[in-house]
């Protein structure tokens, strides 16, 4: 397959990262944002990364979906190396065309991350087209679709983005993420700029699309409530290090990272 | 305590309410623009006083008109193109409805601090905290610049920053989001306001920044005896914070009482859906309660009770006439005809 640089397939994992390490050069320093980061994700599973602003949860989200690069360590999408250099000593060429669709990212800021001057179908239409072979007409009803499965009517789809709130344009957001049909989503803090309500209807909409689908997805947040409420497997990072991970319910239940205590005892009732 | 001196030079502006009053009165305020020869309502018949020293939270969804509410407190409406079109609004015992801007520059920072939307991007990237500060300091007040830079650390102190002497040299770019939010609240209190309006001051937070800048805020808050509103969607921040609570909708007040009250048994079906909404309210593999639908825009409220469209209680007399005005039930106001059966 084009861009399996090693042809190793690790059976049932999505997402196989080992010893990821990231490294940012400012002016001549070296910030080391990510240290020995690993993680298995099957389809279907989602697992939470949680931590305040520079711990590199973020980093994380931006090396699996390739926007920084691995200074050390390897990522595997669907056993396809993708970024770094395993253990074996080989090396990704990067993301390619027959990866690239597996993993879809939906960004914290829907009013940034779309093109405001570009109709909600204009913006999924041109993923589709982009991704799946056929017309361009094709490629609007399939975008039509996904719109529509996401609480987007064609109104809607063919008005102004301007015309929509913030939870309606991150529902456009998902469903240009969901264009190339991935088996990948990433959601970097999906909710922190919508109010509660719209943050609860997003949730839902996720929690089906992951059902119906069997994506695996990896939530970046700070909001523990929200990580506790949808996912699986959670990783607490702190500097650039996981100082604890494990089962959702028993890192909230039982955590032994002080830090983590404080995470949780931060929690508003 | 409510400064003393005039806060304004406007004949219009007049003194009619007496000091012992509360600090803030809002009487049927109206806020938009006109169109047509109409008005067109942003906030529509705001009705509640505020006590010198309490405090009240404001909750609803994006475009209830929550934020435009504030920006009535401190005089900033016509940077938005928009004004009080109707109804009274008195500070300190001053009636400030047709204040000028001559007179707002008397009220903002003295009578009130504003800790505004986003405002981990209002400090100045190229001035240091120290000459930001001293800026505050000196807005309507003589001071010299060694007693001003003597306060400048105080302040700091005061918002429980670290290293105070660096950080006073240090701009925006090299803080935290969280020494941000702090500097902020410092320069806002910086004039010692006896009311301080914070609109969503954790939003852009972690979850433990967020929480010690609510402690940081509660502490402020007791020890400066300050009035404080606070504007958010999270119904947990505002409990954290405030005594009262008040519920907007599509700019009417749809509910206000206390706080404990209005958690222990909401009245309006509108507060009822916020609260099941948060995330704390639901199992993992359940759903989560989301209001379905959306805000009605400006101009385009429906008849009847504007919640109405979306509401779970609504009836056929929900549907019709003007929007309920709120009235007393139990323990607090709420403008819902069906209140004694929301449950």
């Amino acid at each position: 397959m084009a861009g399996t640089t090693a042809g190793v397939r690790v059976d049932g994992d999505l997402i196989a990262i080992d010893g990821l390490h990231v490294t940012y050069r400012t002016r001549g320093d070296d910030v080391l944002a990510v240290q020995g980061f690993d993680l298995r994700l099957r389809a279907g599973a989602s697992t939470g990364i949680v931590g305040e602003s520079g711990s590199g949860k973020s980093t994380v989200a931006k090396a699996i979906v390739g926007l920084v690069a691995p200074s050390q360590g390897s990522i595997r999408i669907d056993g396809d190396l993708v970024a770094g250099t395993d253990a074996s000593g080989n090396r990704a060429t990067g993301y390619v065309r027959a990866n690239r669709w597996k993993v879809q990212m939906i960004f914290q800021d829907p009013y940034g991350s779309l093109d405001p001057r570009q109709q909600p179908l204009d913006a999924v239409a041109e993923a589709v087209h982009q991704w799946q072979p056929g017309s361009r007409g094709a490629a609007r009803t399939e975008a039509l679709g996904l719109l529509k499965s996401v609480g987007i009517s064609e109104r809607q789809a063919t008005s102004g983005l301007r015309a929509l709130s913030g939870g309606q344009r991150q529902r456009v957001s998902i469903a240009r993420a969901l264009a190339p049909r991935p088996q990948v989503l990433v959601a970097d803090e999906p909710t922190s700029s919508l109010d509660q309500s719209a943050q609860a209807a997003i949730l839902n909409l996720l929690r089906r699309i992951q059902a119906e689908r069997g994506l695996a997805i990896v939530f970046i947040s700070h909001d523990l409530a929200l990580v506790r409420y949808l996912t699986d497997t959670v990783m607490v990072m702190k500097d650039g290090f996981v100082v604890e991970s494990g089962s959702t319910d028993r890192v909230f239940s039982t955590p032994d990272h002080d830090y983590t205590k404080r995470l949780i005892a931060s929690v508003l009732a | 305590m409510p400064d003393a001196t005039p806060v304004t030079t406007n004949p219009r502006v007049t003194s009619s309410v007496p000091a012992a009053s509360p600090f803030l009165i809002a009487e049927s305020l109206r806020i938009g623009l006109m169109r047509d020869g109409a008005e067109l309502r942003i906030v529509d018949a705001a009705d509640f006083t505020l006590d010198a020293g309490a405090s009240l939270g404001i909750v609803g969804e994006s475009g209830s008109g929550k934020t435009m509410l504030c920006r009535s407190f401190i005089g900033t409406l016509p940077r938005y193109g928009v004004r009080v079109l109707g109804g009274r609004l008195t500070i300190g015992g001053r009636d400030v409805t047709g204040a000028t801007e001559d007179d707002w520059r008397a009220i903002r920072g003295k009578v009130i601090g504003y800790v505004p939307q986003s405002s981990l991007a209002g400090l100045n990237p190229v001035l240091t905290v120290e000459t930001q500060l001293l800026e505050a300091l000196q807005i309507g007040q003589a001071m010299d610049k060694t007693a001003a830079r003597a306060e400048a650390r105080r302040l700091l102190d005061l918002v429980r920053i670290p290293r105070v002497d660096a950080v006073l040299q240090e701009r925006s770019h090299q803080l935290s989001g969280g020494m941000k939010q702090r500097v902020m609240i410092a320069a806002a209190i910086a004039l010692r306001p006896p009311l301080l309006v914070l609109d969503e001051p954790t939003t852009a937070l972690d979850v433990t920044v967020q929480y010690e800048i609510l402690t940081l805020l509660r502490q402020l808050r007791e020890d400066l005896r300050m009035g404080m509103i606070l504007i958010s969607h999270d119904l947990a921040v505002v409990e954290f914070l405030c005594q009262r609570v008040m519920t907007m909708y599509a700019g009417a007040t749809v509910e206000l009482g206390q706080a404990d009250a209005i958690r222990a048994r909401p009245r309006h079906p509108y507060t009822l859906a916020l609260l099941h909404s948060r995330l704390g309210m639901a199992e993992r593999g359940q759903d989560l309660v989301a209001i379905p639908g959306e805000m009605p825009v400006v101009g385009a409220w429906p008849e009847g009770c504007r919640f109405g469209p979306r509401c779970a209680h609504a009836v056929d007399a929900c549907r019709s006439g003007p929007q309920p005005l709120p009235r007393f039930v139990d323990t607090h106001l709420t403008a819902c005809i069906r209140a004694e059966e929301v449950t």
